[in-house]
């Protein structure tokens, strides 16, 4: 059976039927990176082995029919995600040898549903960039262009599932790592809302924006795979203490009309690429047909989003990455003649130029002397945000914005710097977002709209971008390559 | 007010309080001229009137968390993978480079 364009629901139905088994999909899979992943490189490592075992453990139990929640469904890995006694090395130098020593909160809950890892996918090192050019190992292409970049970080990740190496992915998301590479790789894209999915056992970047999210090729899948990692864990202090959520629910139903969707005043002031503000243009007559209601709302400090992003970003940075010293794992300098000398030597020599110097910007705007004029005030700067968000809500009940204002760059060039501040703001105030793709360009790229909802409205999220989703008119059955 | 300036004597100390090794005179140059073009970032947040705000130092509602006040010990083979992963150890111990040095 043909397994690659399948969505995760449509494998499930297969699976329940037995016309279709685990191990058969799986294997699916692994041909399709056989072909494909050499040209695209979105994943760093493999694990055929293992993950045929779990598949046929898999489908022991979907005969038995006492499988999980998402048994026997492959998924591919971002490299920050430990897996207990395989290597993470979160696409860096450092973390080149590390063998995880149990296993990430969400990887615990995939393996109770009966989720099958099928390896782990290329990043930016330690998601330090937006194009996944920054990892210390390979460098991903996008599957629609491969002499473009598939964004990042997370974008060894976007481009499995854009790719149809995976039908699902899981991704991490800082100022919009999975989002912006779901729309330049077709794919939907979501991060939830700030403290709905535990961190534990996720290599940390900034620990005030990062959260765990996915990639998958429907609304419904994601929220498949969201009720089954989202909950409480006592080991990542900010999760919120919820008990299960079936965020499926309603989906099928679900319908745009009455609700009121806010569009950016701000989107005027930035230049965005034609393609996408035609395919923007379209997606809102769609929504409007589906009767929602077009607000605009205006947000000006959506222009200090970069600032704020680079600023506080760092500080976090240079405090997270400071237990990176080479002493307890990772990798230690030979060349040094003291304490601090091999601290210092055990960076300089494993992280990229990238990691370096968003370390020296995060430790010099945390210096007691700069600390008030720097980090302190761009947490007001934040507060500012914030405020004018809520102020915001109060009118709307969703954001609505391209995902990008830019088209995938080639390699070596960047995007301009405004490209993804309507999805980075949701990083800077908690706030659930989904990338669901909407059109190809002219030049048959993909192009992803964005929704942004309040804080723990993630079940309206879904229901919105369901709604949207079933009018996109995107036509999910084109092949990349 | 000044502007935000990394001199090289700043980034000495800025790398040194980082415990990070700069290599040589190249690398130093790429440092300064791209930490210098990453002040503008701490300009433009100097603009807006944010006279009456606090600093945002959550986005969730702060509670307390707790929990039973419960030894968890950790399991041997969690501390055997951890010291796995040691770049160097004596025992079950880490061994380091000597920390207080004659000056």
């Amino acid at each position: 059976m043909e397994t690659i364009n399948l969505t995760i629901e449509e494998m499930q139905k297969e699976f329940a039927k037995g016309a279709l088994t685990s191990v058969e999909a799986v294997k699916n899979c692994y041909k399709r990176i056989d072909a494909v992943n050499p040209k695209v490189k979105s994943f760093l490592q493999i694990r055929k082995e293992k993950a045929l075992k779990a598949a046929a453990e898999s489908d022991a139990k979907i005969k038995a029919k006492t499988g999980g929640a998402l048994e026997g469904v492959p998924i591919a890995i971002k490299d920050n995600f430990m897996i207990k006694g395989e290597i993470m090395s979160s696409a860096s130098k450092y973390l080149e040898n590390f063998i995880s020593p149990y296993d990430a909160d969400v990887i615990e809950k995939l393996k109770k549903a009966g989720a099958v890892f099928l390896g782990r996918t290329n990043m930016d090192e330690f998601a330090m960039g937006g194009s996944t050019e920054n990892s210390a190992y390979a460098k991903t292409a996008n599957p629609w262009d491969l002499e473009r970049i598939p964004g990042g970080s997370s974008g060894g990740s976007a481009s499995a599932v854009g790719s149809r190496m995976a039908p699902c992915a899981l991704g991490s998301d800082t100022g919009g790592s999975i989002r912006q590479p779901a729309g330049f790789c077709g794919v939907v894209g979501y991060k939830p809302s700030y403290g709905l999915i535990s961190r534990y056992g996720i290599c940390a970047l900034a620990s005030s924006f990062d959260q765990v999210g996915t990639f998958s090729h429907t609304v419904k899948g994601t929220a498949k795979i969201v009720s089954v990692i989202s909950g409480k864990d006592y080991r990542d202090p900010v999760c919120e203490p919820n008990d299960y959520i079936d965020y499926t629910d309603g989906l099928d139903n679900a319908s745009l009309k009455n609700i009121v969707i806010g569009v950016p005043k701000q989107l005027n002031e930035y230049e965005t690429d034609a393609a996408i503000a035609d395919a923007y243009k379209d997606a809102l007559e769609r929504i409007k047909k589906q009767g929602a209601k077009i607000i605009e709302v205006n947000i000006p400090a959506y222009k200090y989003v970069p600032a704020l992003y680079k600023v506080i970003m760092c500080a976090e940075v240079s405090a997270n990455i400071a237990t990176f010293d080479g002493i307890r794992y990772g990798y230690r300098s030979p060349n040094g003649i003291s304490l601090n000398d091999e601290y210092a030597k055990s960076r300089a020599e494993s992280l990229g130029y990238e990691v370096k110097k968003r370390i020296l910007f995060g430790t010099y705007v945390l210096g007691a002397k700069n600390y008030y004029r720097c980090y302190h005030q761009a947490q007001r700067v934040r507060t500012l945000l914030i405020n004018q968000i809520e102020e915001a809500y109060k009118q709307c009940d969703m954001i609505f914005t391209p995902a990008s204002l830019q088209m995938p760059v080639k390699f070596g060039e960047s995007l301009r710097e405004e490209s993804d501040i309507f999805i980075m703001a949701a990083n800077l105030a908690g706030l659930p977002g989904i990338t669901v793709p909407c059109a190809f360009s002219p030049k048959n790229a993909p192009i992803g709209v964005h929704f942004l909802a309040k804080r723990l409205d993630d079940a309206n999220l879904f229901k919105a971008a369901a709604a949207y989703e079933k009018v996109a008119g995107f036509d999910n059955s084109k092949l990349p390559m | 007010m000044e502007k935000s300036f990394m001199s090289n004597e700043e980034l000495k100390n800025t790398a040194f309080m980082a415990r990070l090794d700069i290599k040589d005179d190249k690398e130093k140059e790429k440092y300064l001229k791209d930490l210098n073009n990453m002040m503008a970032y701490i300009e433009v947040l100097q603009e807006p009137d944010i006279s009456n705000l606090k600093p945002t130092t959550h986005v969730t509602k702060l509670r307390n968390v707790w929990r039973d006040d419960i030894v968890k010990p950790c399991p041997q083979e969690v501390r055997e993978q951890i010291l796995i992963a040691a770049p160097d150890k004596e025992g079950s111990f880490f061994k380091v480079k000597k920390v207080i040095e004659a000056q």
